[in-house]
């Protein structure tokens, strides 16, 4: 069996490629602004949290590297620099953790469940950290605050983000893996 | 903004710019005191050459945390909250004046000279530059479904075949061309030593604006 590094150079067309994915997540969230101040706990997840998998996961199966994911919050957050750093950071973030469980449980990408599940993971993590970051910041008009005064919506929230990105990433597998077969995308 | 416009700020202070005011707009947002930070440096930004960009802004964040901020107060019958939600939206809104008016190739320009990796530059240049081009794309495969006959896309059926699948391919596709434009030109990622032809300078009136908008916020909090 061939003994492959865990962390492998990336290529210019690596690059390109999950820059392009990057870009075509973003402009289809773009319908995020007008949802976030809607009180609800989770309520800007539900409405990225397709996007935010299905793309990203694709762009694993294409560009199977550690690292790849990292890459694609950063692109994507470039916007976000901005006008919400928080949310930039913690995307970076939530890509770190979602590659760092991936990377422990399957050792590399070479599998197609391991880009399921770290496309799964990215955006959920989210939810836990907007939660403490906004608990640790405090205030009356924040995720937290939300989550505190309606425990149960938040709970049927989260599930409902985990389902969805699940959704979005088992799709974003079956999307390239069609066109793998077809010749279209290349490892 | 046009190819040929010069950004309005030196791109690094235009970041830095944008997340003190988000900060600044966040943190004193159940303040009116924010409000007066946040129309002050408006102001600031709008004669000191920034003011297509405060023209084109100002309008849609006006409308929208009008409409929160009554929503807010309708909801909770306070004043304060409703203040709180229209200071966070203007802030979000005022914070992105600076980021519209700098060009995506200067912001690299920037960030190669102060020796960020080629793989991060080159990739958010794409990111910054494909945005508009992929929001086309996506029209284009919205306008040959429905010239194909092919329905709602709120069929999944239909989405996953003529939305998605042709989307990706086109992703793909565009990638592709693009690496190979890239590489052709060049363009590589290894640590090779490389020219930055056109070094973007910080001006004095960059420093101006950053220490105008200082000292709106110091009064602000003064107030």
């Amino acid at each position: 069996m061939e003994n492959k590094k865990l962390f492998q150079k990336y290529k210019v067309k690596d690059i390109v490629f999950l820059a392009i994915v990057s870009a075509v997540t973003l402009v289809t969230s773009a319908v995020m602004p007008l949802v976030a101040h809607v009180p609800i706990f989770g309520i800007i997840q539900i409405v990225l949290g397709i996007q935010f998998s299905m793309f990203p996961a694709i762009g694993l199966m294409k560009v199977r590297k550690p690292g790849s994911l990292l890459f694609i919050a950063v692109f994507s957050g470039i916007v976000l620099v901005f006008m919400n750093q928080i949310m930039f950071f913690c995307l970076a973030l939530c890509a770190i953790l979602a590659e760092a469980v991936t990377l422990i449980i399957f050792k590399s990408y070479e599998k197609d469940a391991a880009c399921f599940m770290a496309g799964a993971l990215y955006l959920p993590l989210s939810l836990p950290f907007l939660y403490v970051w906004y608990k640790i910041v405090g205030g009356t008009d924040t995720v937290a605050s939300y989550a505190n005064e309606k425990p149960l919506l938040a709970v049927i929230m989260s599930l409902a983000v985990i389902a969805l990105c699940s959704l979005g990433s088992f799709l974003g597998v079956k999307i390239s893996k069609e066109l793998e077969k077809s010749g279209a995308l290349k490892k | 903004m046009t190819a040929k416009e010069k950004s309005s700020i030196y791109p690094i202070f235009g970041v830095g710019l944008s997340l003190f005011i988000v900060l600044f707009g966040l943190i004193t947002a159940k303040q009116v005191s924010s409000l007066y930070f946040l129309g002050g440096t408006y102001l600031i930004l709008l004669v000191t050459g920034f003011h297509k960009a405060c023209f084109r802004i100002i309008i849609p964040v006006l409308i929208v945390s009008s409409v929160f901020g009554v929503l807010t107060y309708l909801i909770n019958q306070s004043v304060p909250s409703a203040v709180s939600i229209v200071s966070r939206l203007l802030a979000i809104g005022i914070a992105v004046i600076p980021g519209m008016s700098i060009r995506p190739i200067d912001l690299t320009r920037n960030m190669n000279q102060i020796n960020i990796p080629r793989s991060v530059t080159l990739g958010m240049l794409i990111a910054l530059n494909f945005t508009p081009l992929l929001s086309r794309e996506i029209r284009q495969i919205r306008e040959t479904m429905k010239t194909r006959g092919a329905g709602s896309v709120i069929n999944f059926k239909i989405l996953y075949r003529a939305f998605l699948i042709p989307l990706v391919m086109r992703l793909v596709n565009i990638s592709d061309t693009l690496s190979l434009s890239v590489e052709t030109r060049g363009f590589t990622l290894s640590g090779k030593d490389y020219s930055v032809y056109k070094t973007v300078k910080p001006s004095v009136k960059d420093f101006i604006i950053l220490l105008a908008v200082v000292i709106c916020a110091v009064t602000a909090v003064i107030l």
